[in-house]
Parts: C-alpha cells; structure tokens; sequence
C-alpha cells in the first residue's frame, strides 16, 4: 500500500482516518457513560477534616434521629448533644465568634422545619461558648427519594463546617409528592417550590424577547461584519454617517420603552406587593445547658500515640468527689467511640456508626469516692487508622482532646473534657 | 530554429467573481463568526460573573439592598465597556451591552436549570438569574444617540448602576412579602434560604445591609443606587478604555 517513492497510498490513509475517528468516537462514548454515572456519594469527607481539628474543636455525643426509613413528605428529627472544646486550636477561628448549626445532607434532599439549641430556634447564626454544653434537636421533612448518610454540622465563620456523627436514612415515595406551604403575615399561603417563579420567569422572558429584538433590527442589514468593517475604515473620522436617521429614532424609542418599562414594572410591583420588608439577618444568643456542680475532675498526665499498633495509652489522674465509685466507659475523640465492654454495652446503629465496641481498657481503675488516683487508659483499635486519625502527628499544634464518659456504680454518667500535649510512638 | 515562447502566466483565479458571491461570501462570514462570538461572550461572561457576583445572584435571599446592587453593576459593565468600544470603534455597531448581557442571561438560565435545578435540586425559584437586559439596551441606545463614549460612560454607566435594582423588583418583590416562623419575622426568601439546606453556605456568609451611612434613615435603597451609579460611571469608563488599548491597530500588525 506504499507507493514507489514511500508515501502511504491514499486507501492506506483512508484506512488510518477511519481508525482514529472510531477510537475517537469510543473515546467520546467511554467520556459521556462516565459523566453520566450516578455516582453515590457516601458520606460527607469526615475523614479528609484534620485530626486535630476533629479532636479539638466540637465532641458530639448522643446522636440520634427518630427514624431510618421514611417517605417523601415524612419528617424525622435529629437531635443530640455537644460541646465545643475548651482545647479549640489556637490556629483555627474559634467557635465563640459566628457559628450556624447545619445539617449535612446531599443538598435540599431534606428541607428544614425546625432546629433549636438549648430550645432556642437557629434561624440566624450564634457562637457558642468552648467547654459548655448543648443540646440540639432538627426537624426535617424529606424531599427526594433516597439513601442519605445524614450528619449534624456547625459552620464556624473562618474555620468551615464541623461535621458531626452520621446516620443512614432512607426515604422513599415519590418526590412529585413533595410539598412545602407557608403562611405569609398577610395571611396569604404560598406553594414554597414555585411561588414567585412564574413571574420572574415571565419578566426575563419579555426582557430577554426585548433585547433581542434590539440586536435582531441589526443583524437585519446582514452581512454586516465585513461590510460595516470596510465602510468604518473608508469613511474614517465620517463614520458616525453609518448611523441613519432611522437607526437613531429606533434607538430613541427603544430607550423610551425600555425606560418606560422599568418605571412601570417598579410601579406595577409596588402596587402588587405593597408590604414588603429587607432580608433579614442577626444573631441570636443560646445559653448553655445548665449543668449539675461535676463530682469526677481528670487532669491528663500524659498522652502517647504508638503508631504501629495504633494504640493509644493515656495516664489520667482522676478526683472523685461523689459517692459512688467510677470508672471509664468509653473514651470518644474525633467521632470515634472507644467503648470499655466491661461497663458500658454500645451496638452501632448502622454500618457506618463509628463504634469500637470492644476496644477500651482501663488500668488501675475504678476510682473511689472521695479518692484521686492515677489511671491509664488505652483506646486500640484499626479505626485510628482507617479514619485517618494517624495523621494527628502532622498537627501543628499537636494537641488532642476528647471526651471521657464515667459511669458510677449507682449507673450516672459523668461527661469530662481531657486534652494537651500528645508525644508519637514510632517503634 | 523556432523557440519556444515562454509560458504564458495562468489566469488569476478569485473565489469571488460577482458582487452576489461576494455578498454570499460575507454573509457566510456572518454566519460562522457571529455564533461564534455568541459562544465566546456566553463562556467569559458566565465565567467572570461567577467569579465576581457568583452568589449574590445565584440564591434570593442574597440579593439584599446594599450590596447586591452595587457589586453587580461594577462586574457588569466590563464586557459591555470593553466591547462597545470595540464594535462602535471598529464597526459602529452599537450592539455589544445588549448582545454581550442577552448571553449572559442565557448562559446564566441554562445553568441554573441543569446545574443547580436538575443536578442540585434547588427548585427554581430559589435559584433564577436576575434580569439585566435592560441596562444593556440603556447603554446602547445612548452610545447610539451620543455617539460618544464620555457621554455613554457619564449616562449609561449612571444609570447602569442606578436601575439595577428597579429592573428587577418586578421579579424580587413577592419574595421579600413578609413571613413568620417560629417567632422570627423572615422574608420568603430568607424562608428558603433557611428551609432548603445548603451545607456549605451557612446563613452567616451572607453579607445583609452590612456597612455604615445610616444616616439616611430607610434610603436604603435609593442611596445605594446613586453611589452605585457614580462609581460606576468610572467603572464603565475604565472598561472601554481597556477596549481602545484592545481596539488598537499594533495587536493586528503584531499577529499579522
């Protein structure tokens, strides 16, 4: 197929050209299939967030929602507990500036009737303060048919969103069902899906008609690019001659129109809607729970992290001023739960419930009343690994704090706050 | 011996012989670059308006009275600016502030549509454009009357930035009708702000009414858009001096 001076014959090129426009075209199939994929997302990059900054900044705990399964139109409620840690980073804007409690879901697949810390309602952003306690609670109303890993977060101005534990919920039905009213204060009630869109979409159509009608009366003339091109060029400083007598009174009476129809349309607004007011915005203040004078007071002596058996061992010295004695039941730091079988008994709720049921021992406990001795704890388990914790030793502050629940003899739980210095393990 | 004369030179061939395909030539000129540069204006537009305004004009409850309203004209004039000097200068076409905003809001529509509408599942009333053409038309038709570009800067860029807000009231109005919920007064679009959850736009990002001269009592509004219209007859001047550097003839020797 070569021809005597060595070029390709022309069948011979036919022959490359059809095999490069069908690996093209395969190409191009291979491309649209993939971007066409539903992919699921399953979770919300809990695990991409710094250790430190999942250690140190907000302990959630008790998180739980009213049901797993629903259907479009049904509601579920999250509610739960945290506390914003007195060992915050200092290299991250803190939380007593402007927080927002949020709900991490794949987008408006839920829509949000109602959510209150401490009772009052989080309409508007708040701070709230390091080393208090807050109780929160969501009232949600499901959209879109789904399988969704739901979490509770607090957006903290400057530092991002702080995610909370995730639960799967699954809601079914269909999502053409879905509907959401509201009572306006002039007591009309409003379809929130489409109230108000068919006007402004009626209004940007008739502008959209409008000002292509302007460019159309140009394109007219056509061919205009290269003759109008040449004509500017030959008549030089005259070029406003181009200009016709008819083309200024068009642009006369466009501006008039267009004029007159922005006055009216104001008017015409106004009219229709008499009472209106500004968006509106502002913070509100939530006081902390109120909290029973606490009986078990920790001081963390010494915290080290062993990378290789990711074990995590922590000297405590433990004052127990009640009447009951007390021990660890489970020691919970960055959403993960390391949970002491011998006292407390914790099942995950789901696949994705970050519970190490089995996976605390406590040394030299429990604690008497009226005692202070020094315990040691040690928090083993693959998940330090598998969500990434292992990467605290990259902190640049190298701090940790988590949160340590004691549980008496008479069954009280005691929730303590412990945080400081953490030295890595390396052999 | 006779020799052979030389070779007559071949006939010049044009691939433009009459005035009717000369014609056909130019409108097929048309043709090809005129959806070309509809392309191009779609692309840069949406792009640099996402950058500058982004949410002020993808969600309702952004577009309060301070901000909105001066932010946007100052991002929306660029390409009116840049490129109504170029065609005035190169064509006399005064086209560019509507053509350049017609797509624009197109490109903005189909966006919200499939992107935010489809994919996100924001329902649209949460998420249209806001209209613009107007401003477009204004500053054509002065440039067209004026034939001027100080004039265009000093009238149309004025009122580029004053109307911004009355052209799309018709459009804003029913969302800011008052509502109550759980013993705070919203706006039906601070409503939806709050009851279709976004993740990662908490309700302090955005920026309401924050700023000072208050003295003005409830002149909210029409303060804005006066300062707002001064600043940007500046702007708008700004923006086509840019497009007399671009108009100039050393780029076309310099590629040519």
């Amino acid at each position: 197929m070569i021809d005597a001076a060595g070029t390709p014959t022309a069948a011979k090129l036919r022959s490359r050209r059809e095999r490069l426009r069908r690996r093209t075209l395969r190409m191009l199939a291979l491309f649209y299939v993939l971007m066409l994929l539903p992919l699921v997302a399953d979770a919300h990059g809990e695990r991409a967030q710094m250790p430190q900054l999942r250690m140190s900044t907000v302990h959630w705990f008790d998180i739980e929602v009213s049901t797993t399964r629903l259907d479009v139109n049904d509601e579920i409620v999250v509610k739960g507990s945290f506390m914003p840690s007195r060992f915050w980073p200092e290299h991250v804007e803190s939380i007593e500036g402007t927080a927002f409690l949020n709900i991490g879901v794949p987008g408006p697949s839920f829509v949000r009737l109602d959510s209150r810390v401490n009772g009052v309602p989080m309409i508007r952003s708040t701070r709230f303060m390091r080393g208090e306690l807050y109780h929160f609670e969501m009232r949600l109303k499901a959209r879109k048919p789904g399988r969704y890993h739901v979490h509770p977060l607090i957006n903290v101005k400057g530092t991002g969103p702080i995610i909370g534990p995730g639960r799967w919920v699954e809601v079914g039905g269909n999502a053409a069902d879905f509907r959401l009213e509201a009572t306006t204060l002039l007591g009309q009630k409003i379809d929130l899906e489409h109230y108000g869109f068919a006007n402004a979409a009626w209004w940007s159509l008739f502008w959209f008609v409008f000002g292509l009608s302007w460019f159309v009366y140009w394109l007219l003339e056509c061919p205009i690019v290269i003759p109008r091109f040449k004509r500017r060029d030959e008549l030089g400083v005259d070029a406003d001659q181009m200009i016709t007598k008819a083309d200024r009174r068009f642009a006369f009476i466009y501006l008039t129109l267009t004029l007159s129809f922005i006055v009216g349309g104001y008017q015409y607004a106004q009219a229709s809607y008499p009472i209106t007011t500004p968006l509106q915005t502002g913070r509100v203040n939530v006081p902390p729970a109120e909290r029973p004078a606490p009986t078990v007071k920790v001081e963390m002596v010494e915290a080290r992290y062993r990378i290789p058996g990711r074990s995590f061992r922590i000297e405590l010295k433990v004052t127990n001023s009640g009447n009951s004695a007390v021990t660890v039941g489970e020691l919970a730091a960055g959403n993960l739960r390391f949970v002491n079988a011998a006292v407390s008994k914790v099942v995950p709720a789901d696949e994705d419930d970050l519970v190490a049921a089995d996976s605390l021992r406590v040394e030299n406990g429990p604690v008497q009343p009226s005692e202070t001795r020094n315990i040691v704890i040690y928090a083993d388990d693959a998940m330090w690994e598998t969500q990434r914790m292992t990467t605290m030793i990259k902190s640049p502050d190298a701090n940790v704090a988590a949160m340590l629940f004691f549980y008496g003899a008479d069954g009280e739980r005691h929730i303590v706050e412990i945080g400081g210095p953490m030295i890595p393990v390396f052999g | 011996m006779a020799q052979d004369a030389p070779a007559a030179p071949a006939p010049t061939r044009t691939a433009v012989a009459t005035s009717a395909e000369q014609r056909r030539a130019y409108i097929q000129f048309d043709l090809l670059i005129i959806p070309l540069i509809v392309l191009l204006f779609m692309g840069i537009f949406s792009f640099h308006f996402a950058l500058l305004v982004g949410d002020w004009d993808y969600w309702v409850d952004w577009r309060d009275r301070r901000w909105w309203p001066l932010v946007t004209p100052l991002a929306l004039s660029v390409l009116p600016g840049v490129f109504g000097y170029l065609l005035w200068d190169r064509l006399r076409l005064p086209v560019a502030g509507t053509l350049t905003i017609l797509c624009l809001t197109f490109a903005s529509w189909v966006s919200r549509y499939l992107n935010f509408h489809l994919f996100a599942d924001f329902p649209m009333n949460m998420v249209w454009p806001s209209t613009y053409i107007a401003l477009g038309l204004i500053f054509d038709c002065i440039l067209l009357l004026s034939r001027s570009f100080f004039v265009t800067g000093l009238f149309g860029g004025f009122l580029f930035g004053l109307l911004v807000y009355p052209l799309n009231w018709p459009l804003l109005a029913p969302f800011q009708v008052p509502v109550e919920l759980h013993g705070t007064m919203l706006t039906v679009a601070d409503l939806l702000g709050y009851e279709y959850v976004r993740t990662a736009i908490p309700e302090y990002v955005r920026k309401i009414e924050q700023s000072t001269l208050r003295t003005f009592g409830e002149a909210v509004t029409p303060l804005t858009a006066v300062f707002a219209g001064f600043l940007n007859i500046l702007n708008t001047w700004f923006w086509m001096w840019i497009g007399y550097l671009g108009a100039k003839s050393v780029w076309l020797r310099k590629i040519t």
